[in-house]
């Protein structure tokens, strides 16, 4: 955090916003969308493939949104917003990662297949 | 040198107008944690809907490849980057200390903000009125609530901006009203990092 200041248009989170930067991470995210529209609707790569190239310009449109739009860097004025999102940023991994894990077989795993239902039950 | 009390039941530990304190950092900070719980909220929805993405999760009823266009989804996001950026750059005339320009970023942000709401209420009302509504299937629960529960932070985020509007020629660039205007500016470049998200993982790979 910063120093207190009098006038709050000099507070450093106003000083912060920038023309360049905002229309640069606009046009970012923009380029990044339609890359992966194009890759959509093109279908000329395997699965795997598609999603980790999707993948892929999500990411660098998140970071291209962290950098550009938020402005988050290690600054005075940002670096406990930075640390916070680094320090959540593993929370996201383990509840999507775990629970990914945990459904990935839901169906092999927990129903029974309709083969293995014909088994007598104990009213027969 | 001064004495100070030992702490007790009766120690304010933040004093609003202590001198020592940044005000509008202690909110920007506050606010950042809170949209951090909100995007595990939304982390919550992302999962319920892959895990329902299926012919099991739809009974009988459509799954995305069936209900998402992902080319219509690219006209939503220009119309939230384009809100998103409008109000971005209103916080620039902000820091000229220009009131018009901050308004005029300000009424810009919303109209736009509007088309994207008026895509995405076409898109739901038009699943409903085809008989798949959100009670019809897991899977489009899971996928009504992700979608509207973006739709309504975006509806939240307006009714904000319309309260701002009246702030700023009443109140003038107060210390509160200028934390209000940065608060919002995350809340509102948020909205646009989660519908990335929503686009990418429901409009495009959900249609592949």
């Amino acid at each position: 955090m910063s120093a207190p200041h009098s006038n709050p248009l000099e507070h450093p989170e106003v000083r912060q916003a920038s023309t360049w930067r905002y229309l640069a991470g606009f046009a970012a995210t923009i380029v990044l969308m339609q890359a992966a529209l194009t890759v959509t609707l093109r279908q000329h790569l395997p699965y795997t493939e598609y999603t980790l190239t999707i993948a892929g310009l999500a990411l660098a449109s998140l970071l291209a949104q962290a950098a550009l739009f938020f402005g988050l860097d290690i600054s005075r004025a940002q670096i406990w917003k930075s640390v916070s999102l680094v320090l959540t940023v593993p929370l996201f991994i383990l509840s999507v990662g775990l629970t990914v894990w945990m459904f990935h077989s839901l169906m092999q795993r927990t129903m029974i297949m309709p083969q293995n239902m014909a088994q007598p039950t104990m009213l027969q | 040198m001064a004495t100070q009390a030992a702490p007790g039941a009766g120690t304010r530990l933040f004093h609003p107008h202590f001198e020592g304190h940044d005000q509008i950092s202690a909110r920007t900070l506050g606010f950042w944690l809170y949209m951090l719980s909100d995007a595990l909220l939304f982390t919550g929805l992302f999962l319920a809907y892959a895990v329902l993405n299926n012919p099991m999760g739809a009974a009988g009823g459509p799954i995305a490849t069936q209900i998402v266009n992902p080319v219509e989804g690219m006209w939503q996001t220009y119309a939230v980057l384009g809100s998103v950026a409008a109000y971005s750059l209103a916080t620039v005339a902000l820091k000229k200390g220009s009131m018009v320009g901050v308004m005029a970023g300000i009424v810009i942000s919303i109209l736009l903000a509007l088309v994207f709401l008026g895509y995405e209420v076409h898109d739901l009302m038009g699943l409903m009125a085809q008989g798949h509504g959100p009670d019809s299937s897991g899977f489009l629960s899971a996928f009504f609530v992700l979608i509207a529960t973006h739709g309504l932070h975006m509806v939240f985020g307006i009714l904000w901006m319309i309260v701002m509007l009246v702030q700023i020629p009443t109140l003038g660039f107060s210390p509160n009203v200028v934390a209000r205007l940065l608060n919002l500016r995350m809340f509102w470049q948020f909205q646009a990092t989660v519908w990335v998200l929503v686009y990418v993982y429901v409009y495009m790979i959900g249609a592949f």
